[in-house]
Order: C-alpha cells, then sequence, then structure tokens
C-alpha cells in the first residue's frame, strides 16, 4: 500500500517530464518523409482492397449494372462520357466559385458594417440568426421564381449557402479582439476605421479563415443542390443536372461517376482554401504554423 | 510646497479617488504632483489601486471624486495631444506586423507618411538595440526583445509623458535587470520626459526611481513618497551598495504599514 501511495505521488512529475521530449520527438518524425508514407500507406492499402473486393463481389455475385456497377464500369463511363462530365465539371466550378467569392465578399463585408455598430448589430443579428436556420432546399424554388432557371440562381442558392458561416465567423472574430490591443489603438487616439482595419480585421483572420473553409465546402454543395431544382436554363448543366439526368434513365455507373466528381470538386475546393489560410496565417498564427519559434 | 517651481508639472492628483460601482475602494484621495524630468514609481502589492491610478491618468477609467490632470490637462484632452506614450505589462505587438512596423504604428495612427515613420521607427530600434531584428516578426522575438520593441514603440513619438504598467512583471530576474539598466539609459537621454512607472518589486522601483510612491491597499492610498537621491547614471553596482539596501527597506517598512 505504501508503496503504491509513493509511486502515485511520483507518477505525475514522471509523466511531466517524460511526455514533453516525446511530443517533441513526435513532431520532428512526422516532417520527415517515411512517416509521411506511413500515414499515406494504410488507408491506401484499404482502399485498394476495398475497391478489389468491390469489383470481385460484384463479379461473383452476377449483381445487375444498374443496381450497383462494377469499378470498372464506372471507369468505363467517366471514359466513355468524359466529355459531357468534363462540362458538367466545369459548369459547377464556375458556379461554386462565383457563389463563394459572393459569400466571402458579401460575409466579411456585412459582418464589419455589424461590427462598426453595436445598434446596428442589435438590429440585423438576430434576423440572420433566423434567415440561417432556413433550410436552403426551402427557399430555392422562390429563388427561382425571382431570378429564373440557370445559373443566376444556382450562383444565388450557393452564395446563400456559404454567406451565413461566413458572416457569423468574421462577426466572433471581429468582437473577439484582445483587450489589451484595443486599449493600445484607443490609447494612440485610432479612429475607428483605423482599429476596424489595422486591429480587428486583422485579428479576425483565423476566424474568417475558419469561415472559409465551411463557405467553401457548402457552396459545392449549394451549388449542385441549386442545379437540382432550377435546372440548365438554357446554358449548359452541371453536375447536379447530370445526377438526375443520370438517375431518371437508370445510368447508375455515370451517377456514381458524378457523385464521385462532386465529392473530389469539394476536397479539392477545400485544399485549395486550406492552402490559401496556411499561406496567409504562417506568418504569425499559432493555428498554422510549421515548427516551433527559432 | 514649491521646491520644483521651476520644471513644469506633468501630473497634478489632488484627493484623487475612485469608488467601482460595487462598492470597492479602489483609490483614496490621493495627493501627488509629478514633475517634468522625474522617474515615478507606484509601488504596492496586487490591489494597492496602482493600476487604478495608471488607468485613470491615461483616460481609460474615470475618477469618481478629486481632480486629476495631466499635463495641465485633463487625461482625456492630454491623450489627444499625442506627448504620452504607453508600455503594459503585455508586449501587444501585433502579431501580423513587421517589428519595425509594430514600432512605427503610433506614428501610422497620426498620419504620419510611411518614409518618414519608419526613419523614426529605425532610430528607436538602434536606441533599444533591435536594429538587426526590424525585418523580424514578433513571434520571432525573445521576452525581453519583445518589451524592447514595445519600448522602442513608446518612445517613438517623442513622448513627454512615459507611462509604464508593470512592462518587465512577466519577464526572468536577468533580462529584469538589463531592461532596467538600458531603460534609465533611455529616459537619461531625454531629460524632459517624465515617467510613471507601476510595479510589485521593492528593488525595481528602488533601482530606477527618483521617487518612490508606496501604496497600500483597500482602500488604495499613498503611504509614503520616498526620494531616492541616488545620483544618475545608475549602474549594476548601485544595487549593491548600502543606501541602496537602506532605502529598499524604508520602501519595505512604508509598504507594511
Amino acid at each position: 500500500m505504501r508503496e503504491e501511495i509513493v509511486k502515485g505521488a511520483a507518477n505525475p512529475s514522471r509523466y511531466l517530464s517524460e511526455t514533453k521530449p516525446r511530443v517533441v520527438s513526435e513532431r520532428k518524425s512526422y516532417n520527415s518523409r517515411p512517416a509521411w508514407l506511413k500515414t499515406a500507406l494504410p488507408p491506401l492499402v484499404a482502399f485498394v482492397i476495398f475497391i478489389g473486393g468491390w469489383e470481385l463481389v460484384c463479379r461473383l455475385a452476377d449483381i445487375k449494372p444498374f443496381l450497383l456497377p462494377k469499378p470498372s464500369d464506372i471507369v468505363q463511363a467517366v471514359i466513355e462520357n468524359g466529355a459531357n462530365l468534363w462540362v458538367s465539371v466545369y459548369t459547377t466550378i464556375m458556379e461554386a466559385v462565383l457563389g463563394f467569392l459572393l459569400s466571402v465578399v458579401l460575409g466579411v463585408g456585412f459582418a464589419i458594417i455589424l461590427a462598426s455598430s453595436k445598434f446596428v448589430e442589435r438590429i440585423v443579428y438576430p434576423y440572420a440568426i433566423i434567415m440561417q436556420t432556413i433550410p436552403i432546399v426551402a427557399i430555392a424554388p422562390i429563388i427561382v421564381i425571382w431570378f429564373g432557371a440557370g445559373i443566376n440562381a444556382i450562383v444565388i442558392i450557393a452564395f446563400l449557402i456559404g454567406f451565413f458561416p461566413m458572416l457569423s465567423n468574421t462577426l466572433v472574430g471581429l468582437h473577439s479582439t484582445d483587450q489589451n490591443m484595443k486599449n493600445l489603438f484607443y490609447l494612440y487616439n485610432a479612429s475607428p476605421l483605423q482599429s476596424m482595419f489595422r486591429l480587428r480585421l486583422p485579428s479576425a483572420l483565423p476566424y474568417i479563415v475558419a469561415g472559409l473553409k465551411i463557405s467553401c465546402t457548402l457552396a459545392v454543395i449549394g451549388a449542385i443542390v441549386g442545379e437540382y431544382i432550377a435546372g440548365i436554363g438554357g446554358g449548359q448543366g452541371g453536375l447536379g443536372y447530370a445526377i438526375t439526368v443520370a438517375a431518371s434513365r437508370l445510368q447508375t455507373a455515370y451517377l456514381f461517376a458524378c457523385g464521385l466528381s462532386a465529392s473530389v470538386l469539394g476536397i479539392a475546393f477545400f485544399l485549395l482554401v486550406n492552402a490559401f489560410s496556411k499561406w496567409m496565417l504562417s506568418s504569425w498564427h499559432e493555428s498554422e504554423m510549421k515548427s516551433s519559434d527559432g | 510646497m514649491e521646491t520644483t517651481a521651476v520644471r513644469k508639472e506633468r501630473v497634478r492628483m489632488g484627493g484623487l479617488s475612485k469608488v467601482y460601482p460595487n462598492g470597492t475602494v479602489a483609490v483614496q484621495d490621493v495627493d501627488l504632483s509629478i514633475n517634468e524630468g522625474e522617474f515615478l514609481c507606484f509601488v504596492g502589492p496586487s490591489g494597492c489601486g496602482k493600476s487604478t491610478i495608471f488607468k485613470m491618468i491615461t483616460g481609460l477609467s474615470e475618477p469618481t471624486g478629486g481632480t486629476l490632470d495631466v499635463m495641465g490637462t485633463t487625461p482625456k484632452q492630454a491623450r489627444k495631444q499625442s506627448d504620452t506614450a504607453f508600455v503594459f505589462q503585455d508586449h501587444t505587438l501585433l502579431p501580423w506586423s513587421s517589428v519595425i512596423d509594430n514600432v512605427a504604428l503610433p506614428l501610422a495612427l497620426r498620419g504620419v507618411s510611411r518614409k518618414e515613420r519608419l526613419l523614426e521607427a529605425e532610430r528607436v530600434l538602434e536606441l533599444v538595440g533591435l536594429k538587426d531584428y526590424m525585418k523580424s516578426m514578433p513571434r520571432q522575438l525573445s521576452g525581453g526583445m519583445k518589451m524592447r520593441a514595445s519600448i522602442a514603440r513608446a518612445l517613438v513619438s517623442k513622448p513627454k509623458l512615459l507611462l509604464m504598467d508593470e512592462p518587465f512583471g512577466a519577464l526572468d530576474e536577468i533580462t529584469r535587470q538589463t531592461l532596467q539598466f538600458e531603460l534609465l539609459d533611455l529616459w537619461s537621454r531625454d531629460q524632459e520626459m517624465t515617467v510613471l512607472f507601476v510595479t510589485h518589486n521593492v528593488f525595481e522601483a528602488v533601482f530606477l526611481s527618483t521617487r518612490v510612491a508606496v501604496m497600500t491597499p483597500s482602500p488604495g492610498k499613498i503611504a509614503a513618497v520616498i526620494d531616492v537621491p541616488v545620483p544618475f547614471p545608475r549602474n549594476e553596482s548601485f544595487r549593491t551598495t548600502p543606501e541602496f539596501g537602506q532605502i529598499v527597506r524604508t520602501v519595505s517598512d512604508a509598504l507594511k504599514h
């Protein structure tokens, strides 16, 4: 018993002295190549096994391709409809990017206006929250009625879905400026505009970046949902439109190809924004620092 | 009373009081006059109201009683004249700006042209020995260097009144002593600059000041104002003189009342 108590008392300090160096060594090995491979290899192996198993099960059980196409069917569908698929992907990219950019510019812009005046914020913000809770699918038909079927409505849907995360994230960021820094600006007679653009907006950058990451994936979803509802309206159809058409024709393999393209698009979009945010914050913010201070 | 009438009065407190809305008396009936070229330390334990006095002088907090003149006018007006500069315990450097841009910030906020303010910033960075680091980002600097940059930022506007709120409180003892010495050196270059320095470290207060205002808590009052009649420049050997020990003892005794 006595020994146990002594051990228990000794443990915390031992933990402290042991964990620190371990963390450092882990970090180092993360940066080197073999460790990177070590993290990439298991999921890669799992992927190969999964695809192989899928192909095998489909062939052995002779499953109808319109129920569950084999991976090889999907690849074939991509090759056969490559041109169409590319047009769809391209259209969706355009719509998502436009919607995303709109949501960033207007989201940050409105947040700046709201954060500049407590009065305006108190009036507007509750409604902004209420509007955020309205499912986009529910109001999409209204947007189609107002702006006509096609790219206008789709861009607006993609914009709306990404707008509120941008607005609320930026607003929280603008409100969480360090009090000491605010005092400093106040004491040096900074104008409200100077405080906003030299202090509050840069401090809010980590929050804005978090908003960007949410909004960019939402914009892709918004564009595809928009295409479901708004169709093509005379222009070229995006992925959402291609999916509805393929579903109605029971082209399951192409349906899979469209779905996969949509998720690849979402991931690519996210990675791009992620890289951008890393580049923006790398010089100063802890969340994106590569190594410890020199 | 008017022994130093030749020198201009920088700060004047008359029956200065601050009672917080919850009834806490942070500062009660403080009378003190601080002249041009003085280095005055407020020393006392936490909760003695020294930071509250600091806040009132900066205009961040309003007195609830008595009078307070800064540079011959109200604290808010004095701040508008840009003759006052500030250093806090936290270095408050903008993490996204380089050292030189941080140091030039007070001038930038005042609309001084970029070329002119960078020139001024370079001048003060040279004074604090950070010229080689002016392109660095704050996070690349050590704690002591960040504080030097913070002091440089305060000096860039050539202030007549420098207000420092426990600036070395977060630093290790060795860095703290180096910076104390450097601060005295900077102050001695500008005979017109008045420094008000808040600290809870008696040794620091005695080493730096021409006068020490000893404060005691609940309610915050000035228990004694003790002269440190030791000529400048003071160097490290001053810390080991009997005179130093004696003044430290006097201040410590005053703190106990």
